[in-house]
């Protein structure tokens, strides 16, 4: 998924880009909202995680929620399916691409009435919020079943682009795994793709190979799971519950629930109360966006209960890159009793201890 | 099997009971009779679309009013057709030209990205003035296309190389091209994506003050203007025509076939990258790794329903906008998934096409008589 390719620029748009403070924004008449899915709302993925939100959030509020999917991350496809929308009075409009931001900023320069928001987007304005969720405290529930479940004490994760928001589901997979299993470690490799089954397939059965019998994952696809299942090995999903595909194999997966952020955000737009963050919303375990779905019921009920309390930890407001933390090569990273910054995630440049593996 | 040859021949028995069709090559055809036959494709292409979309649960009445009063009488609607058909026009024209003189250009995309990466050059590194840059980019576009295009001419013409080959092959190598300098020296620094960076607004072209329709619409309408005078009133139009009939007896009447074919391409080539050029200048306002897609197949498609004359081009792109324009409705409004879409332009494209089979045979059915 292409949808976030980003580090770099989100870096730059946290620390620098000159920040307006919170605008407050009101909409016209009742809230009509409409989605534009930049791939096929049945991708198994990303896409499909965020229709299963919409369709929760219909059933809901009581709307009908239209969608247009396939609206690649362009702004001669974006406009044309945007403008149609707001012309038969649809007033929020919400995306589903990194791709999207600019012509997200353009349309909602053109149309200050309409309210925009964009999922792994970027840019931001009085009427435009992108959202991100906090995945790294859902990796890190992965990373404890895993660690708990493993007896090789070797686990593997299959991880998509050297960025900041993958690295951090890593190291949290890593931390997570330690926190009830001090001896485990992750092997780590980078497919370079979000989106290539071949190669994830391929990494998979390398990583059993060598010995390693959970693999976590931050790639699109379910063909780590798969793997896995075939192999006899166990394995943690991403973006959906991957047990649909490995019944027997996926333990449990960090899930999007986008629709407990949705729900409260489209109330405040209705209501007038909504204002947009300069910096885009990053939503936590307990606001929606990023949760856990456990566990399979080979899982014992003590590591589920285990898990379940570290989930209302993270929601109470414990940081899970509490320090100290220590990179795989020794360097303290985070000093003890610090968490790091927002912008420090983004642009995370290592791998914790017990961490196999390079960026 | 000695079996088989005692029975009579299958044939025999169906030619008896069931009569035959014959074909009969027409020799011409009336404008009426000509028109009549393609609303008749037109007609059943439409008429399975809307079983089609009546099955996905979208109404009949708003068939109608999305595919006709919201697409062509509508402010936004027709907007949107004519920014959709301003690409399209240019690249109908790039395949008519070339299709005239027999030369199968399947290498449009790749003449689209040069034209693309033409424009993009004096973007992005901002050379001359910033009055003058919209001119230099549309030059260079075009200079762009052309140069892709030329080495399959020159090839076909000296040595008698397969342009369809040739030209299809090079499209993959365009895009190549492309991926490596939106993933490499010309990325957007700013926010890391594939694709070059934002054009500045001297280097948009201007709206024409009527929705968003924009300056391409114009430079595609002076691109049919001049096409239609050089193929229909020009000499050289007449060369085209007789080096696309025969390029033998052509050369044995003394035209300078060689020259003929390699402008004739050259201008499908720079045709396809003015192209380009309007899609970056226009919609995109930067180039990226999927600007061309489709182009090329919907080129050929709008020259081969013209039957690559000029004017027809005209309407044929103006249609497919409005089926591509109305094809986006219903998917934004009914939710339709992209592949049934996808289907129902290809469906009325096909009927269109077929119907070409009327044009050109008459048809005769033979009742039993006939051995």
């Amino acid at each position: 998924m292409r949808f976030a390719t980003l580090l770099a620029a989100v870096a730059a748009f946290a620390l620098g880009a000159a920040g307006t403070a919170e605008a407050q924004f009101k909409l016209k008449g009742d809230p009509k909202v409409a989605f534009v899915y930049f791939a096929s709302k049945n991708d198994g993925g990303w896409t499909q995680a965020i229709d299963e939100a919409r369709i929760r959030v219909e059933k809901e509020l009581g709307w009908k929620i239209p969608f247009a999917e396939r609206v690649p991350e362009k702004a001669s496809a974006i406009r044309p399916v945007v403008e149609r929308f707001i012309s038969r009075g649809f007033n929020v409009i919400n995306g589903s691409a990194f791709g999207y931001s600019d012509t997200f900023k353009d349309l909602s320069k053109e149309y200050p009435d309409i309210a925009f928001v964009n999922p792994a987007g970027i840019t931001n304005g009085p009427n435009l919020q992108s959202y991100y969720g906090r995945t790294y405290e859902s990796q890190y529930l992965c990373g404890m079943v895993a660690g708990a479940m493993t007896r090789s004490n070797k686990l593997g994760f299959v991880a998509a682009h050297p960025l900041g928001l993958v690295t951090w589901t890593v190291n949290a997979y890593a931390l997570g795994a330690q926190a009830v299993n001090p001896k485990a470690t992750v092997n780590v490799v980078y497919t370079g793709s979000w989106n290539d089954p071949v190669k994830e397939r391929a990494t998979a059965l390398a990583l059993i190979e060598q010995g390693v019998d959970v693999i976590g994952q931050h790639v699109d696809t379910p063909a780590v799971q798969v793997a896995a299942q075939e192999k006899g090995v166990w394995g943690t999903g991403h973006h959906r519950d991957m047990r649909e595909f490995a019944p027997k194999a996926t333990l449990c997966s960090s899930v999007w629930v986008w629709d407990r952020f949705l729900i409260p955000l489209y109330k405040q737009i209705s209501s007038g109360s909504w204002k947009t963050k300069p910096y885009g919303e990053f939503v936590g375990l307990g606001h929606g966006g990023t949760d856990i779905a456990c566990c399979n019921e080979i899982v014992p009920k003590a590591v589920a209960d285990r898990v379940m309390a570290a989930r209302q930890k993270i929601i109470d407001g414990w940081h899970v890159y509490t320090g100290p933390i220590v990179d795989n090569k020794g360097k303290e990273v985070v000093a003890a009793g610090k968490t790091p910054s927002d912008a420090d995630l983004w642009g995370m440049k290592y791998l914790v201890k017990g961490v196999i593996g390079q960026l | 099997m000695p079996d088989h040859a005692a029975a009579p021949p299958a044939g025999a028995y169906r030619a008896r009971r069931l009569g035959r069709l014959n074909l009969e090559v027409r020799q011409s055809i009336g404008r009426v009779k000509h028109a009549a036959f393609i609303a008749f494709g037109l007609g059943i292409g439409l008429a399975i679309s809307v079983a089609i979309l009546m099955a996905a649960g979208v109404e009949a009445a708003n068939i109608f009013e999305e595919f006709v009063v919201l697409t062509f009488f509508d402010r936004l609607g027709l907007s949107s057709v004519l920014i959709e058909c301003s690409p399209l026009i240019l690249v109908g024209l790039s395949a008519a030209v070339a299709f005239r003189v027999n030369f199968w250009n399947i290498g449009i995309e790749g003449q689209f990205f040069w034209g693309a990466i033409g424009a993009t050059v004096i973007a992005i590194f901002d050379v001359g003035p910033p009055a003058t840059r919209i001119g230099l980019m549309l030059i260079l576009a075009m200079v762009g296309g052309f140069l892709w295009i030329a080495p399959p001419a020159i090839l076909k013409i000296r040595l008698g190389v397969n342009e369809v080959i040739s030209t299809l092959l090079l499209n993959y190598v365009a895009y190549l091209f492309v991926l490596n300098q939106i993933y490499g020296a010309w990325q957007d620094t700013r926010d890391r994506f594939p694709h070059s960076e934002a054009f500045d607004a001297a280097e948009r072209l201007p709206l024409l003050g009527w929705e968003k329709v924009h300056l391409g619409l114009v430079i595609s309408l002076a691109a049919v203007a001049l096409v239609w005078w050089l193929m229909q009133r020009s000499r050289f139009g007449v060369y085209m025509r007789f080096v696309g009939a025969n390029p033998h007896m052509a050369l044995a009447a003394g035209i300078p076939v060689a020259m003929t074919i390699f402008l004739a391409v050259g201008l499908s080539g720079a045709l396809s990258g003015a192209a380009g050029f309007v899609m970056g200048a226009a919609q995109e306002h930067r180039l990226t790794g999927t600007m061309a897609a489709g182009y090329g197949f919907s080129g050929i498609m709008i020259a081969f329903l013209a039957r690559n004359n000029p004017v027809a081009v005209l309407v044929v792109a103006f249609m497919i906008g409005g089926l591509y324009a109305a094809g986006q409705s219903v998917k934004v409004f009914y939710s339709l998934p992209q592949a049934l879409v996808s289907l129902i332009q290809a469906i009325v494209v096909m009927c269109v096409a077929a119907s070409d089979f009327l044009v050109r045979y008459r048809v005769h059915w033979l009742r039993g008589a006939a051995r």
